[in-house]
């Protein structure tokens, strides 16, 4: 019994903790950045680089821009997959964008910075880039045959064009601000600029009892929950009672609990950027300069949201909304069961398994990657248990590369649309590819002189490029009968 | 009697979609038959880049996104 106690506090001591210090600075805005991309932005200003005839200098990069900018859910994944592959650019487009969207979009990109470092997000975004397109014209190299068997369908799908509004543009720009005011890690942002002491003499008091709730221990990466965390739960709470009312029928207009629900956001917003310490008399309330930053950031998108059409910004919070009701749910029974699970593992099995950047920890990471399924970005905070009981980064990276990409649930998506031949070479690019990238970021991590890091990438380009001119020059000839 | 498709793999979305669609017809008072398309090869007969797809006597209306019940109307009419 007292071990079943322990291990539920362990969920919930990892829930709160995760809510109060990660979740809202970075994944509030980029649920309503990733809810602009999906309403805003056209499809059609980046589906027309993606037709029949375009030169695959535009379609791979394009492709790949798709996939950060138009794919957060699956809705719009596999469609857009398959319409690349069966009526537009081909097999080498549709790969590269299969493989970068788990991984370029915002939210994904948000997520792993926030948790990980925003080092270790770069590193996913570059790589995944990279190797998502090198992946891309491996898999049209290979089955170019194919490819050029596609008899001379129109590509009508591909044909319409369309350009992002200004006012959508400034939306995006000023949510984008949003999210780096609230999370860059720069003095004049976690500056005091002036400050104040609430009368509230319950503060410490209150702050001993949520430390006696959520015990935490530094020294296992557990992290406990402050007098901040638990009032920012408290409105998240509320957020989460007036957006059912407010946001579940915004298609058809906007209610009083839309505005409650906005409101409430944006203060949430600020109070997780100022700085709450209790103290003996009441509580200390620290104005950063992250507060101006987001207030002036959260001012513009007001301003620029105010030029869109009714419709437009409808459409927008509705989006927002779904994908907070779509990963939001899952992403925390995911943290619980994190919680719950770390408490089994022992950090020495992780630590004898990847805990240096060999071939084969980057491989034994790459295989659990493939053989264990995790919701949307519940991958994130699986590698942040990693992480803290002694994984390699490279081997970790390794992993992150592989989950997302080969989850039972792609793999049959992927097969239905390419059949399993190509899936089968698919899956076992990725893999090739994934410990690679471990092998790359472990090696940079462990302070290997840069100059051979690149001289390794430079190889593999190298590899690459000339695959690329087989593929070119046997395109060009006839394909035997 | 109108046919409508309602064309998702079951997201959220198209299951929204569905009941907007049902709330128009009501509304318009137009008899419509309601089917649902799951089916991702039957989804990519249609020219689609994104679900939820809306097929009312199989045109493909609206795509990608949840019309307003209003524009569901002028279709069920047209």
């Amino acid at each position: 019994m007292d071990t079943f106690l322990h291990l539920i506090n362990g969920g919930a001591g990892n829930l709160a903790a995760y809510l109060a210090a990660h979740v809202l600075l970075c994944l509030l805005p980029a649920f309503f950045i990733a809810g602009a991309m999906a309403a805003l932005i056209p499809k059609a200003s980046i589906t027309r680089w993606l037709g029949r005839n375009t030169s695959y200098r535009v379609s791979y990069p394009a492709a790949a821009a798709a996939g950060s900018l138009l794919a957060v859910c699956s809705c719009t994944i596999v469609p857009l997959f398959a319409g690349i592959y069966k009526k537009g650019a081909g097999l080498g487009p549709a790969v590269t964008f299969l493989f970068f969207a788990p991984a370029g979009n915002v939210l994904a990109l948000a997520y792993t910075g926030s948790i990980l470092g925003a080092e270790f997000a770069f590193a996913r975004f570059l790589l995944c880039l990279l190797f998502g397109i090198g992946i891309g014209l491996l898999m049209a190299m290979l089955f170019w045959r194919d490819d050029a068997r596609h008899d001379a369908q129109t590509d009508a799908l591909f044909a319409e064009q369309a350009r992002i509004g200004t006012a959508a543009t400034g939306v995006l720009l000023s949510l984008v601000a949003v999210l780096i005011a609230g999370t860059l890690k720069v003095s004049p942002l976690s500056a005091t600029v002036a400050s104040v002491t609430l009368p509230l003499p319950g503060a410490e008091a209150w702050q001993a009892t949520l430390f006696d709730w959520v015990p935490f221990d530094a020294a296992k990466g557990e992290e406990g929950v402050s007098v901040q965390g638990s009032l920012l739960i408290g409105l998240l709470l509320l957020i989460g009672g007036a957006a059912w009312k407010g946001l579940e029928n915004i298609v058809e207009g906007a209610n009083r609990w839309t505005w409650a629900t906005l409101g409430l956001a944006a203060a949430t917003l600020l109070v997780a950027a100022a700085r709450l310490t209790p103290q003996a008399d009441g509580l200390d309330v620290a104005i950063t300069g992250r507060v101006l930053a987001v207030a002036a950031a959260l001012w513009a998108v007001l301003h620029q949201a105010r030029r869109l059409a009714a419709d437009a910004w409808q459409a927008w919070l509705w989006e927002s909304w779904r994908f907070v009701k779509q990963i939001f749910v899952l992403l925390v029974v995911g943290v619980f069961v994190v919680g719950v699970v770390r408490q089994l593992i022992q950090p020495a099995w992780i630590q004898d398994l990847a805990g240096t950047n060999s071939l084969l920890a980057n491989a034994v990471a790459v295989v659990f990657g493939v053989f264990m399924y995790f919701p949307t970005l519940v991958e994130v905070p699986v590698a942040r248990m990693f992480l803290d009981l002694g994984m390699h980064r490279g081997p970790l990276l390794a992993y992150l590369m592989a989950d997302p990409e080969l989850s039972l649930q792609s793999i049959l998506m992927v097969a239905a649309v390419i059949g399993r031949r190509k899936t089968a070479a698919y899956v076992s690019l990725v893999a090739v590819f994934s410990v690679t990238a471990g092998l790359l970021y472990g090696a940079w991590v462990d302070g290997v002189n840069p100059v051979w890091i690149a001289a390794g990438l430079l190889a593999f380009l190298g590899v690459l490029a000339a695959l690329l001119a087989v593929l070119l020059r046997r395109r060009s000839s006839p394909a035997p009968a | 009697m109108k046919t409508v498709k309602i064309l998702g793999s079951g997201c959220a979305n198209c299951r929204k979609l569905e009941a907007v669609a049902r709330e128009a017809a009501t509304a318009a008072g137009v008899a419509a038959d309601f089917v649902k398309v799951t089916d991702m090869k039957a989804i990519m007969a249609y020219d689609l880049l994104s679900t939820p797809g809306l097929v009312i006597d199989d045109k493909l209306v609206s795509s990608g996104r949840i019309p307003t019940q209003a524009e569901i109307r002028q279709w069920l009419s047209a």
